[in-house]
């Protein structure tokens, strides 16, 4: 009885704590939300919002009377312009490419597309090879990589063009077939009708060349930007659930300093009871922790979580083996000045270590080098057990996960509570 | 000589408190190197194209060898030939897992009907959401359409000689026809119009390039999220001074508020500063990322930092009552200016809103000065307007913290 | 009388250094004992092995029969411990304080919370009982830190030096509730290193110096181990030591020590020794700036037997 009047007096101790709450709720909270927010809201099923790249243009290539005015060059601005290209590209028109380039320097554009003079005569004419520099800011990956996509695409097709031209000109006369203006004309306008029937057979969502599909088991769960988000939430979570086991063990040190720990001992009440009570707490409290988190996700980010009786077991797992580790590492404690080594330096270590997974976009589980790295802590351990979960598994698959966790757990806690015995023996 | 006094204390207890050597030197080095192979730094393959598997179930034929041949002079991906028994399971398995960027699968039959003329679709199994899913979609789609262009030019070529000379037989048909998509596909090869990428500085302060060592992107965010951090330990010295009464006692001596402030601030800028070129030395030295070529330019951004962050340990050290209340204020920040400046992931890949205000925070400005250096390879005038962005919010948040301090 | 306390051949260490040595005195049943000492005496010590904190390396002590060593469950439930520093959960109320503490104590139900409000009366702290105790004044939580330990209902009230630091007024308070709580029928062991507050208190006092008990007693019986001697505290204008000699070697002086710039002997009569004690003064080029006369006391003793004053 005297163990359960302990643990209650710590809980409601550590609920009217602010920094106890800041750790154990605030923060993963904050964190997430910070996440949320810079994906622009996940959980609307719409995917993710691909960013808009400005885009620097300089076209040199003026096309000619030769060519009935037409400019290759200004019809890939043109498209570039386009509004089916608004969503991924602005464009700005640059005066010469010293000034697109220092553009993309200053960060006012992350590519500077810089179209050759002669891009027309080489498309149609008997220019030889023309080259468009796309020159990005490294630090950016996906907007230039959208803008090399559309724009190889577009190049792509005159240099089909040509090719077919070239390659039937030189065929026919290898085999002594005249080739007149006339033929080339047919050619040309054979291939163009070609490449435009390929290409409505392209839109619309249909690829008459390519069939693609998701992996299998990619299904079960969340959608892609929510499954990431849930994998990132799951990642803050039994981060910080360690953080609340630390901070909840540390009551011990703390009450030892205070004297009410020596004050307790003067009392009927058993060391056993004593430390039980606090340990039980400290269980409680990082309970309190995942549930509450687990139940805000799924409520306001619409996590899929899965199989409840898998839930369970995982949350289980990670409440145990982060209070066995609390008590651990407050066993090794002299007194509360060394919190922050642990807060700032063990826990942030573990933690960061158990989640190196998930920072390199990799699902818990997958064998990986990385993967299997977050395993020597037991953040990874708990983290791969979300990452079951998010992946559909259900209660027989989660349990050597579990089974490793409450294994890990009871070690520490036999340890730390050995250790904290012969202390206040 | 009084102010310097004080520095100088509260310079020993922070060295004299090893934890502080955790914080400030030890924890960002493991992060850095942390984040740096996750993202590809130590290790990586020689070849960095993303790994597209490539499954031949057309026994080998000439545009299945065509398309792998396409796929091979690919600047983003690179075709990994599978056995014919393989486990299509298991090529799901690391198609979710990542290891392999996409898989595509020739079907049985594919040379014959495409060069009947029938538009035959490739398989490609793929995470259509994932970064590596679409620039291999992009490239694989590419590659797909020259092939088909191969061979429609080929077809053309073909309808052209019939069309003027006409052919022998079949097999004078066949022959004309192989020779043609052959040239169509060496052509291919090298195309007449192609896109080619650059990236480096301006050519005027063109500089070395370090596009591919991902430490060159850790580093800058590493270097700021934990010079944020080292501050827990400098407020916590002004509040233990301030629940000890030493505060007190001080300001019963000839120390005005003035000299105590900016003793208090000194240390924490020096401590700062000490930090950042550990940093930038270890990360120069080990990891092979250019800080010096650009000096002046980072030693101007190193300042600006160890300003802008000493004033917000003085306003912490200013607001906060208990050491609790520190570790809080510290790490929101932390959070906040990391997390949305750009420390954590590239403001890249997040939503537009995310970006704007992400670019409102001064981490976001130093990791791009930072970042102009040793990614762009830019030179030292690239660290002027970042630091002086920084500057201007010192000069706030120190206004603020002694506004604080003389209130209080 | 029955003994509440007995106390035999305590010996306790720490690593190297003998804390408690052989110490062995009795308490008796109702009355006011008090454990008179220097800082680092072994006072705390002794109580902290009598409250069960701390085992003795040897010897043994019984509260109420109880050993401390063999039943530290008995000995607690009989007990009511104040600590010297105060030990409460700051972030609680006074009464949530309380609550706590008594179920600790094994109070339940109604029975605690009936204790509680006597105990919140007892202490004063009725009107405050809901408001959180790090808001609470110094004197305030010392009361409160009192209260707690009479949650039980104690036969035995141990207090640890209650009086460091704190206001006269405050230290009145509680001398008058030790008074009260004796007069109740409650058996007190009492630590001080203040001679007026071992001397006000108690029937009986042990002195203790480096470990060791020295003496024990009555005050009376205490005092009169220095018999008759007068002591003397003469402020001199130079420093202590030039005089230290000199006057050790004047006839009707027994013991000389010197603190903080002040001189103090054991004599035989003031009266005849003071003249004397001022020629040999002059000798050394002294001038005595103070003299302070005292009957004997507890003070004294200490002197006597130790050669230091209580308060070194």
């Amino acid at each position: 009885m005297k163990l359960f009047d302990i643990a209650f007096k710590e809980i409601l101790r550590s609920l009217r704590n602010a920094f106890f709450l800041f750790f154990g709720l605030g923060v993963p909270l904050l964190a997430t939300v910070i996440f949320y927010f810079a994906f622009g809201g996940a959980g609307s099923g719409d995917g993710f919002e691909l960013p808009v790249t400005q885009v620097q243009v300089v076209n040199l290539d003026q096309g000619g009377s030769a060519y009935g005015g037409f400019s290759a060059g200004q019809i890939l601005v043109d498209f570039l312009r386009s509004e089916e290209m608004a969503d991924l590209v602005q464009v700005t028109e640059a005066a010469d490419p010293a000034a697109a380039r220092a553009a993309v320097d200053r960060q006012e554009a992350g590519v500077a597309v810089i179209i050759p003079a002669g891009l027309t005569e080489v498309a149609f004419g008997p220019g030889k090879e023309a080259t468009i520099e796309l020159y990005q800011d490294p630090t950016l990956t996906l907007g230039p990589s959208i803008v090399k996509a559309i724009v190889s695409q577009f190049v792509d097709g005159f240099a089909g063009s040509k090719i077919a031209l070239e390659v039937a000109t030189e065929q026919l006369a290898a085999y002594n077939v005249p080739v007149d203006d006339d033929l080339r004309q047919q050619i040309a306008l054979a291939y163009g009708q070609w490449a435009q029937e390929l290409g409505a057979s392209q839109q619309g969502g249909s690829n008459a060349l390519f069939q693609l599909r998701a992996p299998a088991g990619e299904e079960a769960g969340n959608e892609g930007l929510l499954q990431m988000v849930a994998l990132i939430m799951a990642g803050m979570m039994v981060f910080y659930a360690f953080y609340t086991a630390v901070a909840s063990s540390m009551t011990i040190l703390q009450e030892h300093e205070a004297g009410t720990l020596a004050r307790l001992f003067t009392t009927p009440t058993s060391q056993g009871a004593i430390l039980g009570g606090k340990f039980l707490a400290s269980g409680v409290t990082v309970a309190l922790q995942v549930a509450v988190l687990l139940t805000f996700s799924h409520l306001v980010f619409g996590i899929d979580w899965g199989e409840p009786a898998a839930i369970a077991l995982v949350a289980l797992g990670t409440v145990v083996v982060a209070t066995g580790l609390g008590i651990l590492l407050n066993s090794l404690l002299k007194n509360t000045r060394q919190a922050g080594i642990v807060y700032g330096g063990v826990l942030t270590v573990m933690g960061i270590g158990g989640m190196v997974g998930v920072f390199s976009g990799q699902m818990p589980g997958s064998g990986s080098g990385v993967d299997l790295a977050s395993l020597v802590t037991p953040q990874g351990w708990a983290v791969r057990g979300y990452g079951l979960l998010l992946q559909g598994m259900g209660p027989l698959e989660v349990l050597p996960t579990t089974a490793v966790l409450l294994g890990l757990g009871v070690v520490f806690f036999v340890v730390g509570v050995w250790r904290f015995n012969r202390r206040f023996a | 000589m009084r102010i310097l006094d004080l520095t100088f204390k509260d310079l020993r207890q922070l060295v004299l408190d090893w934890k502080a050597g955790v914080f400030l030197v030890a924890m960002p080095v493991i992060f850095t190197l942390m984040f740096g192979y996750v993202f590809g730094g130590i290790g990586a393959p020689e070849d960095l194209r993303l790994p597209v598997g490539f499954l031949d179930r057309d026994g080998g034929s000439v545009l299945s060898k065509g398309l792998y041949d396409l796929l091979e002079g690919s600047a983003a991906i690179r075709p990994v030939a599978l056995d014919e028994d393989v486990d299509l399971e298991d090529l799901d398995r690391q198609v979710r897992d990542e290891d392999l960027a996409a898989v595509v699968i020739v079907p049985e039959g594919y040379s014959e009907r495409l060069l009947a003329g029938e538009l035959v679709p490739l398989e490609g199994v793929l995470l259509e959401d994932s970064a590596a899913g679409q620039t291999a979609q992009g490239e694989l789609q590419a590659a797909v359409n020259r092939l088909v262009g191969a061979v429609q030019a080929a077809q053309l070529s073909a309808e052209m000689y019939e069309q003027e000379a006409g052919f022998a037989g079949d097999a004078a048909r066949q022959s004309y026809f192989d020779a043609a998509l052959d040239r169509a596909l060496t052509a291919w090869e090298d195309p007449p119009l192609r896109v080619v990428e650059g990236s480096v500085g301006a050519e005027e302060e063109k500089t070395v390039e370090t596009v591919g060592n991902a430490f060159a992107h850790s580093s800058p965010s590493m270097i700021i999220q934990f010079a944020i951090a080292g501050i827990m330990g400098a407020g916590e010295i002004l509040v233990l001074e301030r629940k000890s009464r030493v505060l007190q006692r001080l300001l019963t001596t000839a120390m005005s508020r003035w000299q105590i402030i900016l003793g208090h601030f000194l240390a924490m800028l020096v401590m700062i500063l000490a930090q950042v070129v550990l940093l930038v030395v270890f990360a120069q030295v080990a990891l092979q990322v250019n800080y010096f070529q650009a000096p002046l330019g980072v030693l101007a951004l190193g300042v600006a930092l160890a300003l802008f962050i000493a004033s917000l340990g003085l306003l912490i050290g200013t607001l906060a009552r208990t050491n609790e209340h520190v570790i809080i204020f510290t790490l929101i920040l932390m959070f906040v200016l990391s997390g949305l400046g750009g420390a954590w992931m590239p403001l890249e890949f997040t939503s537009t809103a995310f970006q704007t205000v992400g670019h409102l925070m001064p981490t976001a400005w130093a990791i791009d000065g930072l970042e102009n250096i040793v990614v762009r390879g830019l030179g030292n005038s690239s660290a002027l307007a970042p630091a002086g962005i920084l500057l201007a919010w010192a000069v706030v948040i120190f206004a603020l913290a002694v506004w604080r301090f003389r209130t209080e | 009388m029955e003994k509440a306390i007995e106390v035999r051949d305590l010996h306790k260490r720490f690593g190297d250094t003998h804390a408690v040595q052989g110490v062995t005195f009795d308490v008796r049943q109702g009355e006011i004992f008090s454990l008179l000492g220097p800082n680092g005496a072994g006072k705390t010590t002794t109580i902290s092995i009598l409250s069960c904190l701390l085992q003795p390396n040897d010897g043994d002590a019984f509260v109420l029969g109880h050993s401390v060593v063999r039943e530290p469950m008995a000995v607690k439930a009989a007990i009511g411990v104040v600590p010297q520093e105060l030990a409460l959960y700051e972030d609680l109320s006074a009464r949530e304080n309380l609550d706590f503490w008594g179920k600790m104590y094994g109070l339940r139900g109604p029975a605690l919370r009936q204790r509680v409000d006597e105990v919140l009366a007892l202490i004063g702290l009725v009107d405050r009982q809901k408001g959180a105790v790090r808001k609470f004044s110094g004197g305030m939580k010392r009361r409160l830190n009192i209260g707690i330990a009479l949650l039980n209902r104690p036969q035995i009230l141990i207090l640890d030096e209650p009086t460091v630091g704190i206001d006269p007024q405050s230290r009145r308070s509680i001398l008058d509730s030790v008074k009260d709580f004796n007069r109740q029928g409650t058996t007190v062991l009492y630590t001080t290193h203040y001679m007026e507050e071992a001397q006000e208190l108690s029937a009986h006092i042990a002195i203790m110096d480096q470990g060791k008990l020295i003496a024990l007693g009555t005050h009376e019986e205490l005092v009169h181990i220095v018999g008759e001697l007068d002591r003397l505290q003469l402020a001199v204008n130079v420093p202590a030591e030039a005089v230290l000699e000199p006057w050790q070697a004047t006839e009707g002086v027994h013991k000389v020590s010197a603190a903080d710039g002040v001189v103090t002997l054991l004599v035989d009569d003031s009266n005849q020794v003071l003249p004397k004690l001022f020629e040999a003064a002059t000798r050394a080029k002294a001038r005595i700036t103070s003299v302070d006369i005292q009957e004997p006391n507890l003070e004294a003793v200490f002197l006597h037997l130790t050669g230091r004053a209580l308060r070194d």
